[in-house]
């Protein structure tokens, strides 16, 4: 489904609306500031800050975007719009390889965030697209109709390390545990 | 005031449709990003909360560091970008027409309605926003607040001075603070931000 980018971006107001939902554009400076000053501060448990609140304003706000689109049924056409929307918002180009119910793998060959850090820091030693993570979270929840957290998001690849793409893996919290007590 | 901000949101709203082959929006000299806003104030306000009772205003200082050194380098780029030149430099007359040009920009991002109340030249800039997007959803998940929860604007305030008075460019970054008078947050009617020398 094509989306109508000039209807679902608009203005209500004083606000900026996607899809009616209030939105904030923002830099590179402040999202990886946001980034650095809770690794740095918090270490890992400002990461699952990160991740968690992309994984809940993306759940929350593509719930609402997928209830205004009933066209979308199926769940190619959810991912390819779910893919638009990640890059039509400036978050760079994602590519739900092969995703279904118990999640999979997905590649992003370019980001805001890793746009954003290398400009400003270069490169990092350890994976950094929290953000990423979280909002892919988010989206497949919805998609496959999973409570928040259903999922857990790993980066195996990173740009921001100089890898050639990010890669992300998509796996059940649930099953990883039971995975990890037998 | 001949800073026509109608103008300024029309072509950030025009701007901000155009991405690159990467899904990059390169605009008004930056790399710019839309997401819902609940993500920022969660980010905000649990980073604060994580930080415990007695670090809260450290939390807070720290916030409002990343926002002033980012709007200091954000509105820098955006004063020396093809758009800043093409559509605000025509309306501006004198220096301080800039604080103006900053304010209708940081409206079109989605930031609040900054409205310059008062400006002495590289003295003290003080501003009032009705719409916070920080304060309406503290309020909202957190009930009444006992200090002002907008750091990001508060931040940026202070960025507007810094890059106006504070120098030589990155120099004058910190040259400046800001604090938050009154916030809808507690309870005021509107936020209010007071920008001086520090």
């Amino acid at each position: 489904m094509q989306i109508n980018w000039k209807n679902e971006l608009n203005r209500k107001g004083r606000r900026v609306v996607l899809s009616n939902q209030p939105v904030a554009m923002h830099c590179h400076h402040y999202n990886i500031n946001l980034q650095k000053t809770l690794e740095d501060t918090l270490g890992e448990e400002g990461v699952r800050l990160l991740y968690q609140a992309a994984e809940e304003a993306s759940f929350d706000g593509f719930q609402t975007l997928f209830s205004q689109h009933k066209k979308l049924k199926t769940t190619e056409s959810k991912l390819e719009f779910a893919a638009d929307i990640y890059q039509n918002c400036g978050l760079g180009i994602i590519r739900f390889q092969e995703t279904d119910s118990r999640g999979g793998q997905i590649i992003s060959p370019a980001g805001h965030h890793v746009t954003g850090w290398l400009a400003k820091h270069g490169m990092r030693k350890t994976p950094g697209c929290h953000f990423s993570r979280g909002w892919i979270a988010g989206v497949l929840e919805v998609i496959y109709d999973h409570p928040p957290g259903y999922y857990s998001v790993k980066e195996l690849a990173c740009k921001m390390m100089r890898n050639e793409t990010c890669v992300f893996q998509v796996t059940e919290k649930l099953k990883r545990k039971r995975k990890l007590k037998t | 005031m001949p800073i026509d901000g109608t103008k300024i949101i029309h072509a950030v709203m025009e701007g901000s449709r155009i991405r690159d082959a990467k899904g990059i929006i390169p605009l008004f000299g930056v790399y710019l990003s839309i997401f819902f806003v609940p993500y920022y104030n969660r980010v905000s306000f649990e980073f604060e909360k994580k930080m415990g009772k007695d670090q809260d205003v450290e939390a807070a200082s720290l916030l409002i560091e990343a926002a002033q050194e980012c709007g200091y380098a954000t509105f820098h780029g955006i004063q020396n970008s093809w758009e800043w030149q093409e559509i605000v430099e025509p309306m501006i007359e004198k220096r301080e027409d800039q604080i103006f040009g900053f304010t209708a920009v940081a409206l079109a991002f989605g930031w609040g309605d900054m409205e310059v109340r008062e400006l002495v030249p590289n003295e003290r800039l003080l501003i009032r926003v009705t719409d916070s997007y920080e304060a309406a959803r503290y309020a909202e998940d957190h009930g009444p607040a006992t200090s002002g929860k907008c750091y990001m604007l508060r931040g940026v305030t202070a960025a507007f001075m810094d890059l106006l008075y504070g120098g030589i460019y990155p120099e004058g970054l910190f040259t400046f603070s800001a604090e938050e008078s009154c916030c809808r947050a507690k309870g005021d009617q509107c936020c209010e931000f007071l920008a001086q020398k520090r």
